[in-house]
């Protein structure tokens, strides 16, 4: 009845495509056209992340970029004149860059960019949009964090870092709040009004003049400044620790192992990403199989490297029933031991492998993806080959190049282990793992 | 959009055993968006058995007669594929967007566990996936803020016993019973060729994908018997207003309203759509624009405020959420809200009108955009309204709509006999302490 397993023949080679890159005023315009795509991602990449800003205006890049939001006409302007091109504002801020964009309809590409660019370059920031927008983010910031997970994850930065990082991006509530209209005007007026950045556009081309799109965006903009980049600081305290985040009442535990890392520029990537999916970036990873496939204790489980251009993070997460907290964090330490003694199975290699190179196509099937391709170029300075060059590596990695990555990126003694749970439940349990020392905090007092 | 030329070139056949396949180009190469759409959902499950539609997708996963236990995640992930599923009221839905070379295996896969899963299902992997299912209500549901809105809303919104009164994730206590031999005549209940629509997206020859789909799910026979969906008819309004306010650690008052609108797919629904964005799609809706940039009365939500619940076989929801702002109490802000809604039946403009068509518009266009969005919309209009070329012609059915059609069917349907509300408290300090 049914037909025996076919086997794959091979894939059909991959090539990322090559970008068209052009000087325009003080900027760079970098463009793929994809032919039928019916809608296209429009991103201005500039250097004015988090790490950026100085230290008593924290939170000023996510101020700013949200303000921008309130249009040149003010109040909450914007979003409204790219509803009716039926557009949608991109933004975002990370620690290396502030990036603004829109998504548009392939025929609407040259009205949504010219809103768009005027809402970067002449943003109204009336001061009282710019008080409703900073007052918003404060107690978005504690809707957010009574979300378990995420109020693990803004924990990390204070754990490992000393400086801008151990406040989380948007500067924490209370110094988002000390933040001043004056101080947004001032930080757009430098860091983004003056600075032309790089423009990248992925869809189709066929009716788009890029040369004319760069003149939109960057006008008479100064070319874009290099970043200039130093280690941070760790945080103070012994290390291993369990941090236990309480929060009472939960039936379950937002847990993170988390410790830092090299940067993005001083990192193997194929072989740090291929032990990481090994361990826990795949569904079929080591991690996700016990504690979710073989011990029922979660829903998923994942691992990654967070990135930057000074330094990175290792971050291992997961939100497990709260009596199993404690063996979920022992059972994972046992899984970090077994592949940094052990290696890899040449199955392993091999899903590793094929994953990152035949999956290309898949990876870079949208006009968004292939964008935020670009956009990692940009902020990185990676060549514009940088995907191919990727698959390159994974085509040649070992699993001796896995089992070294396991040991070399890996460092859980000197790990911080967050957990957002209810601490009479979960504290006493994770002590007896031995781990580390176990403090617990009122999360209301980790950002005043 | 080229609609007409887009809708020319779908490709739709019928094998005998009754699968329906869809097929259309993709807009980059190389790759296959398989998608799949059972006509099963949670408006199937019978009181006691809640949850188990989900459950079962989960089952899925877990190995079939050729496939062992997480083989066809790793096949699937190992090419580098998107892979998931997800179950809804009305239907599951499975789904892979492979490299191209790899189709003929997505496909295997796919049939392998259509035709054989039951002689790889063991009482181990259900135990291990109820817990999995548990934890995924836990994350969703329970040790979230206002996790269980959704599920009090369907309870108010639909009497005791009707299909829709509860959530696709079901109650711990139904998951807890579920036995492995309702396990085995579910599959065999719902799980049919006849009841698939299967849907690929890609650049080869529609002829070819055809033959290929014959190949590998030709030989799996139609169900002996097809199942019936409990009766699903309800007629007028709610008959509320219904209330249920909860007091539990929230971080700030929120107000849940729904109204009880027509079905998925009947002209009323269109209506209520350009409704609902008028209302509270995008920063330049009227809740948007009044209760969180004038009043300030509501916290920022980008402007999603309101949105429809879509459900094909019996009335759909219109629902209506904004959190409040420090110092705004939950009676405040809802009855902030029900001015804005009761504002509807005084009129809407031209301009809000074709405001809320181009939000539509875009967010349909995003969908249909990628791979496997596209595939995903063929299959639902397939599965739903045995028309795929509705992908591409559904927005015109909002050109068609007047202000006057919208006042008239906010004077209709957002009545308070027609509202239940949900209402989230904060506990005070002093209840946290005695708790």
């Amino acid at each position: 009845m049914l037909q025996p397993r076919p086997t794959l023949g091979a894939p059909s080679p991959y090539t990322f495509p090559k970008p068209r890159r052009l000087r325009v005023g003080g900027g760079t315009v970098v463009a793929i056209d994809v032919p039928r795509q019916p809608y296209a991602s429009i991103r201005l990449v500039q250097p004015a992340g988090g790490v950026n800003e100085p230290l008593e205006h924290m939170g000023v890049a996510a101020l700013t970029n949200e303000a921008l939001e309130d249009g040149v006409r003010g109040n909450s302007s914007l979003a409204p004149a790219l509803e009716r091109h039926g557009a949608d504002w991109i933004s975002r801020v990370t620690w290396d860059s502030f990036v603004t964009g829109v998504d548009a309809p392939a025929n609407r590409i040259n009205d949504a960019v010219s809103l768009f660019a005027e809402a970067v370059r002449a943003p109204a920031l009336r001061p009282d949009d710019v008080v409703r927008r900073r007052d918003q983010l404060v107690e978005r910031f504690w809707l957010e964090a009574s979300v378990a997970s995420t109020l693990a994850a803004r924990a990390i930065g204070g754990q490992l870092f000393t400086g801008r990082y151990a406040t989380p991006l948007s500067g924490g509530p209370a110094r988002l709040q000390e933040l001043t209209p004056e101080a947004v005007a001032d930080f757009h007026a430098g860091s983004i009004a003056a600075v032309a950045g790089t423009l990248v556009v992925v869809g189709d081309l066929s009716d788009v003049d890029l040369e004319e799109l760069g003149k939109t965006v960057f006008g008479d903009a100064d070319p874009t400044p290099s970043p200039s980049t130093s280690a941070p600081g760790s945080a103070p305290g012994e290390l291993p620790r369990i941090v236990v985040l309480d929060r009472p009442g939960s039936v379950q535990s937002a847990l993170i192992l988390a410790h830092r890392a090299p940067a993005r520029s001083e990192i193997d990537l194929p072989r740090a990403d291929g032990m990481s999916d090994v361990l826990g970036g795949m569904f079929t990873s080591r991690l996700n199989m016990e504690l979710r496939e073989r011990l029922g204790y979660t829903y998923g489980v994942g691992c990654r490297f967070d990135l930057r251009r000074d330094s990175g993070v290792f971050l291992l997460s997961t939100q497990v029933e709260a009596p199993t907290t404690a063996h979920s964090v022992t059972a994972t330490l046992g899984e970090i031991e077994r592949l940094q003694a052990d290696g890899v199975t040449e199955s392993e290699l091999a899903a590793v492998r094929e994953s990152n190179t035949v999956g290309l196509p898949v990876s870079y099937s949208t006009a968004r993806s292939l964008a935020g391709a670009l956009v990692e170029a940009v902020i990185h300075d990676l060549p514009e080959d940088h995907v191919d060059r990727l698959r390159a590596g994974f085509e040649r990695i070992t699993s001796e190049d896995l089992h070294e990555a396991a040991r070399e990126y890996l460092h859980p003694r000197d790990s911080v282990v967050i957990v957002a749970g209810d601490a009479k439940e979960v504290a006493g349990p994770l002590e007896e793992t031995g781990f580390g020392p176990v403090t617990v905090h009122d999360p209301e007092t980790l950002w005043t | 959009m080229a609609t007409n030329g887009a809708v020319g070139q779908i490709g739709q056949f019928t094998l005998d055993n009754g699968l329906r396949l869809v097929t259309a180009p993709a807009a980059t190469g190389q790759v296959a968006a398989v998608n799949l759409w059972y006509g099963v959902g949670s408006r199937h499950e019978v009181p006691g058995r809640t949850g188990f539609a989900h459950l079962f997708e989960h089952l899925m996963f877990q190995g079939s007669g050729n496939v062992s236990k997480g083989a066809h995640f790793d096949a699937v992930e190992r090419l580098g594929g998107d892979i998931n599923a997800s179950t809804s009221t009305d239907r599951t839905n499975y789904y892979e967007t492979v490299p191209e070379h790899a189709l003929d295996l997505a496909l295997w896969l796919e049939a392998d566990r259509l035709a054989t899963l039951r002689e790889g299902m063991t009482q181990e992997v259900l135990d291990n996936q109820r817990d999995v299912v548990k934890n995924e209500r836990r994350q969703r549901y329970d040790n979230v803020p206002y996790g269980t809105a959704f599920e009090r809303i369907l309870r108010l919104g639909y009497p005791e016993g009707h299909p829709y009164h509860h959530s696709t994730i079901g109650s711990m206590a139904d998951l807890d019973a579920a036995d492995l031999d309702y396990v085995l005549s579910f599959h065999e209940r719902h799980y049919g060729p006849d009841n698939l629509v299967l849907t690929v997206v890609s650049d080869l020859d529609p002829g070819d994908v055809h033959e290929r789909v014959k190949r590998y799910f030709g030989g799996i026979p139609a169900r002996e018997v097809a199942a019936e969906a409990p009766d699903a008819a309800l007629e007028g309004p709610i008959g509320g207003p219904f209330r249920e306010t909860v007091t539990e650690p929230v971080p700030a008052p929120a107000v849940f309203l729904g109204y009880r609108v027509a079905p998925y797919g009947d002209r009323e629904f269109d209506v209520m759509s350009l409704t609902s964005a008028i209302l509270g799609q995008g920063q330049g809706s009227r809740l948007y624009r009044r209760l969180v940039v004038e009043r300030g009365l509501a916290n920022d939500d980008g402007g999603a405020s309101a949105d429809l619940l879509p459900f094909r076989y019996t009335p759909s929801l219109m629902l209506v959420s904004m959190i409040a702002r420090e110092g705004v109490s939950g009676d405040e802000l809802e009855a902030a809200i029900l001015e804005e809604v009761a504002a509807l039946a005084d009129g809407v403009t031209e301009e809000e009108l074709e405001r809320a068509r181009a939000v539509l518009e875009r967010d349909h266009l995003q969908s249909v955009s990628t791979p496997g969005g596209l595939a995903d919309s063929l299959g639902s209009h397939t599965q739903l309204f045995d028309d795929p070329g509705l992908v591409y012609t559904w927005p015109q059915r909002w050109a068609e709509i007047s202000t006057d059609d919208i006042v008239a069917a906010a004077k209709r349907i957002l009545t308070a006999e027609n509202r239940l509300a949900v209402r989230f408290e904060p506990e005070s300090q002093s209840e946290t302490a005695e708790a």
